[in-house]
Order: structure tokens, then sequence, then C-alpha cells
């Protein structure tokens, strides 16, 4: 077996163990579970609530189909990322501040192994629990709402997956040069937020951005085509995702193992 | 035939040198012990070793190996060996033993082995976070192992063990000793006494002493003379320190330790000094230093 | 209002298998970063969150 997958299977193993296999899904089914719910019982909900004076009409149009998929982007951008930078944040902070990293590194692994393990890792367990969300999101919003079409739903989920991919390889990149989880979350959640509401503010300046992947994957679901430039930030975000991995491996080739 | 040799290993920090032109010739099949206090420069010395740290200088050769990479000839425990607690021991040690590039096999093998030879073999199967200190200890001694290292680089391997898990490991060493060559750091004198055929004493980043066991307890064992006193006369004391045949005087309240260049001399005029001075003599006793002597003397001057 | 408890109760399932999970990982663990009653709250009371945060911070690695 080779080395590189030998501390991947290593990876998944500790995922396993930790329950992540368990609880990331679950988290990411239960947001996609609960958008197109909430979106199908929502006048209901106000009606029982009952702030409406005596008489007055309801009148909530339930909204398209692709909207709620939109939605669930929505979610998987709050919760979602929130859950995934934690899980990810101390993937290789842990190990280099607890020193399981110097004893492995004493043997002939290579860096750059064991960094793209963890976060090859990391990247699948984050597509399966996403893809389990998505489908359960589609498969409700089917039932409860209304069709959307395939391709349009697919193509959607690999371009905000690509987000998704590059929240992991930045949370990933920041774990790798700091030593302590706590500020490699918050400053993975704050970057993330601030390149989010940049994305969206400055649509022309950062038509670039991977902050406009879910606006791209919101208009791929409903029209089967990406908004302006999107093919400019697909390729875009792909090449800074593959930077941030090559960069996190220079910076941990020039780190020194100390504990 | 040396193994390893180690020239003018430097190592700066940003603030201080933890290591200061150190050179070592590790010969095959030897046991060295790298003994110095606290802060003296061993982790760092041995860090560089395992290729964790960069030294800012020198070189480090090992025989027959030109390649830079020379970690698979090399098995490390470092000071606070640290495992991946959800694991069990005899993952772990599969685990290293296939880093290491044993086939899958072979690694299982090896592992069930070492367990075994290390005594923890009826806790193979429970995970690490359940095990004592001198449990991983031995865990840590067997990753060390698992791929049979030309080299075993244990760094203070018993310092933070009990009295008995102490023995159990030094026994170990002892064990290992024949098979492999071994350099292992300690701040402890004995420990270093007990199995070590080698010892470099190491202060400040530096150096200071080297040489075979036997060689350091002959060659630098000086003649002293202790005496005990019922008081402390400080006159005197500052008298002796005048005298050409003392080398040096080291008081505590009760007793007197001079050690001497020339013994007739030196018995002659002291034994004449407890006459004219009137000292009220208890003991008095010529023998010869101690390595613990040479040892705390050469990390304290 | 007229739920369809078939469409829910997998959300459900989902919840309690969380919090069931993570119940019986904090009883059974002889050590937590912070005190066990603690956790066994937060597992109860804060929704689905609430075995998640167990999961990331509770547990000792
Ligand atoms: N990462 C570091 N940064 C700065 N100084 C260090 C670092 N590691 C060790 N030192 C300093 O180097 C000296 C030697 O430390 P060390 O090698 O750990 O000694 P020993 O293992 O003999 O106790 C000490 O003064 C220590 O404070
Ligand atoms: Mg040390």
């Amino acid at each position: 077996m080779g080395q590189w997958f030998i501390l991947f299977k290593k990876e998944c193993m500790e995922s396993w163990r930790n329950y992540k296999w368990l609880w990331m899904p679950s988290v990411f089914l239960i947001l996609g579970l609960m958008q197109p719910i909430t979106t199908y019982y929502l006048p209901d909900i106000l009606a029982t609530a009952g702030e409406l004076p005596e008489g007055s009409e309801i009148s909530i149009p339930i909204p398209p189909a692709p909207d709620v998929i939109a939605a669930t982007f929505g979610q998987f951008s709050q919760i979602g990322i929130l859950v995934l930078v934690l899980a990810s944040m101390g993937i290789v902070a842990g190990e280099r501040a607890s020193g399981t990293a110097s004893m492995i590194l004493a043997r002939p692994v290579s860096r750059f192994s064991f960094i793209s393990a963890k976060w090859a890792a990391m990247l699948l367990l984050t597509w399966l629990s996403y893809l389990v969300g998505y489908a359960g999101s589609w498969y409700y919003t089917f039932l409860l709402i209304g069709e959307v079409e395939a391709t349009n739903a697919i193509g959607a989920f690999f371009v905000y997956g690509l987000w998704l991919t590059f929240a992991v390889t930045l949370t990933v990149f920041f774990s790798t040069i700091l030593k302590n989880a706590g500020i490699v979350a918050f400053l993975s959640i704050g970057s993330l937020l601030v390149i989010s509401a940049l994305s969206h503010t400055l649509t022309k300046l950062l038509a670039w951005s991977p902050g406009r992947l879910s606006v791209h994957a919101s208009s791929i679901v409903s029209t089967g085509e990406g908004a302006d430039h999107f093919f400019l930030a697909l390729s875009v975000s792909i090449g800074i995702i593959i930077v941030l991995l090559i960069l996190a491996y220079y910076l941990f080739k020039q780190k020194e193992l100390v504990e | 035939m040396s193994l390893v040799t180690v020239t003018d290993l430097t190592k700066h920090f940003a603030d201080n040198t933890a290591v200061n032109n150190v050179s070592l010739s590790i010969d095959k099949g030897k046991c060295i012990a790298l003994l110095g206090p606290n802060g003296a420069g061993k982790t760092t010395t041995i860090k560089m070793l395992a290729g964790l740290l960069k030294p800012t200088f020198g070189t480090i050769q090992f025989e027959g190996s030109e390649e830079r990479d020379y970690r698979n000839l090399i098995g490390y425990l470092p000071q606070y060996p640290a495992f991946y607690r959800w694991m069990t021991g005899k993952e772990y040690l599969v685990y290293a033993a296939e880093l290491s590039g044993l086939p899958d096999g072979e690694a299982k093998e090896k592992a069930e082995e070492l367990l075994k030879m290390m005594g923890i073999e009826e806790a193979a199967k429970r995970r690490i976070s359940t095990y004592s200190g001198g449990m991983k200890q031995r865990l840590g001694l067997a990753q060390a192992m698992i791929h049979d290292p030309k080299l075993l680089i244990l760094d203070e391997p018993v310092s933070a063990l009990d009295p008995v898990g102490r023995y159990e490991v030094l026994e170990m060493i002892r064990k290992l000793k024949e098979k492999t060559t071994i350099l292992f750091s300690t701040h402890i004198l004995h420990d270093a006494e007990e199995v070590s055929d080698d010892i470099y004493i190491i202060r400040n980043g530096e150096i200071v002493l080297s040489g075979t066991l036997q060689e350091l307890q002959e060659e630098h064992q000086q003649p002293v003379i202790v005496i005990e006193t019922a008081e402390k006369n400080e006159e005197w004391l500052g008298q002796l320190e005048t005298y050409a045949f003392v080398a040096n005087v080291a008081s505590t309240r009760a007793e007197i330790r001079i050690e001497v260049n020339d013994v007739d001399e030196a018995r002659n005029q002291i034994l004449k000094d407890i006459l004219s001075f009137n000292i009220k003599v208890k003991t008095f006793k010529v023998g010869y230093t101690s390595l613990e002597d040479l040892f705390i003397k050469k990390v304290t001057e | 209002m007229d739920l369809n408890w078939a469409l829910i109760a997998p959300v459900i399932i989902l919840e309690f298998i969380l919090m069931i999970v993570a119940l019986v990982d904090v009883i059974k663990s002889d050590d937590t970063n912070g005190p066990k009653w603690l956790w066994v709250l937060v597992i109860l009371f804060i929704g689905f969150l609430g075995p998640i945060l167990y999961f990331v911070i509770g547990r000792k690695r």
C-alpha cells in the first residue's frame, strides 16, 4: 500500500472514531430536509402564530422549487460552513500542538503527503456530507414543492460544492500555519464571512471571487446557467484552492517541529 | 567505526543559542549518553538529529548514506511522546511500521513481537488513552524500534517515570543495546552510568567533557580530602584557598571537601592546620572524587 | 395544522440518533473538556447543535 494512502486511511479512521462520519452527514441532512419542510409549512406556522388581525387573508406564496434549493445553499453557507470549519480546524494544528506530528514526521514521510492526505480525507467527508444533505433537500423539495430540472440541480451541486471545498482548503491552510485550533477557526470563519459579504456587494470588482460561487449555483439551479463571469469565478476558485494547498505545503516545510 | 558523525552542530533560536558547536561521534553498537542539566540543549540536539529542527550550522553524516534523508535509519522517542489517543497500541505500531515501509503482514508481526518484548501485549487492543505513563513509554520504545533502525535516539527515556518504571525501562535499554546503536539523553548521571559506554556531558549548549565511562572515571578523578567538623571555621577555609596544592574547596555546614593536586603535601599541611586552628575534627578521610563530583563540577562551574 | 409526519420523522430520528450517540459517549468517556454534567445538559437541551458542540469541543482528543 502506498504511503499516501496509509496516511489517508488513518485520517478516515480518525474521523470515524471521532464520529465525524456520523455527525457531519447528519448536520447537512437535517439542514437539507428542514429547508423544504419549513418553506412548505411556513404559511401554516404563521397562521397558527395568530398575529394577524381577524379576517385578514394570509397570502404567502410558496416559492418555486429552485428557490428552495437556493435557500438550502443559504443554510449550508451558515451552519454548514461553521460545521466544516469546526471539523477541520485542528486537522494539522492539533497534531503539531500535541506532538503527534513530530513522531510521524521523524519517519520517512513527506510533508506534502502528510498535509494532502489530511486535506483529501476532509474533502471526502465534506463532499459525502454535502451530497447527502443536497439529495435530501432535492427529494423533499420534489415531494412538497415541485420539480427541479436534474441537469440544473446537478450542475449547481458541483458549483456550490466548490465553495465548500474552498472553505475547507482555507481552514486546512490556517491549520497548517497556526498551532491554536481556536484561532484557526476564528480566522477561517472571519475570512469566509468577509469574502462572502464583499463578493455579494462588490459584484463587479470581485467577479472572480470564490465568494460568488453560491450566486452562480443559485442561478444555475433555476436557469441552468451561471450569472455573469461564471467561468472566471469557477477557474479562479479552482486556482486559489490549488495555490492554497501548495502554499500550505511550502510554509509547513519551513516549519520546525517544536511543541 | 563511526555510524554517525556530527560536526559543529549549532542551533540559534531567535533569542538564544541552544546548541553550540556540538560534535559527536557515535560508534556502531555503542550506547551513548548525552548527559546534562535541564536547558543544556539535549532535546534541541536530538531534534536536529531526528530532522525535526534545522541546524543553523553543522553537519550530520550517516555512514554509507550519502542521501540527505536518513530518517528510515533512525528510531526516535521524543521526551514527551504523543500518540493518537483514539488508536489502540497495536494499531499505532502497525501504522508506524507501515509508514516506515514495512509491508502489511510484516508490520503486524513486528507489532506483536514488540508488544510482547515490551511487556504490554495484554494492552495491545486497548485505546492508548487508557495507558499509564510507563506503558506509553514502552509503546514509545516499541514504535522507535519497529523498523529495525540503525540508530535509536531516545530523549530522556526514563526521566518521567517512577523508580520502578525507571528501573524497568533502563533494563529494556540494556537489552536493546545488544542489538542496535543507542543515543539517549538524561539529566541524571546514575542513568548514564547504568547503561552507557560513552558519555558526552553537555552544558549551555556545549560539550564540556566526553569519553568512555571508564576514561572519565580514571582520568578525571582527583584526590580529595573530606573532613567532618563540629563547627565551621571561616578563617581556616580562607587560608585553605591560598595553598598551591589545593584545587578546589567546597564546604557545607559540617563537611569540607578539599580537592588537591598533591595528596602527601596536602595531608601534612592540613593536619598541621587542624592543630594550629584548633579544629574540632570528627572524621578525616582521604579518597578520590567520584563521577558524581565531576559531573556536578562540570555543570556548575 | 396538518403535518405530514412521515416527512418530518426522518429529521426527528436523525436528531435523536445524534443525541443518543453523544450521550452514550459522554457517559462512557472518562474525561471531557469541562464538566460532564454540563455536556449532558448541552446535548439534551440545545437542539441538534448540542451533540455537535460536544463532538467538536467536548471530547478529549
Ligand atoms: N523553540 C525554542 N525557541 C527558543 N528557545 C528554545 C526553544 N527550544 C529550546 N529553547 C532553549 O534552548 C535551550 C536548550 O533547550 P533544550 O534543548 O530543550 O534543553 P534540554 O533538553 O537539555 O533540557 C533552553 O535554554 C531552551 O529555553
Ligand atoms: Mg529536554
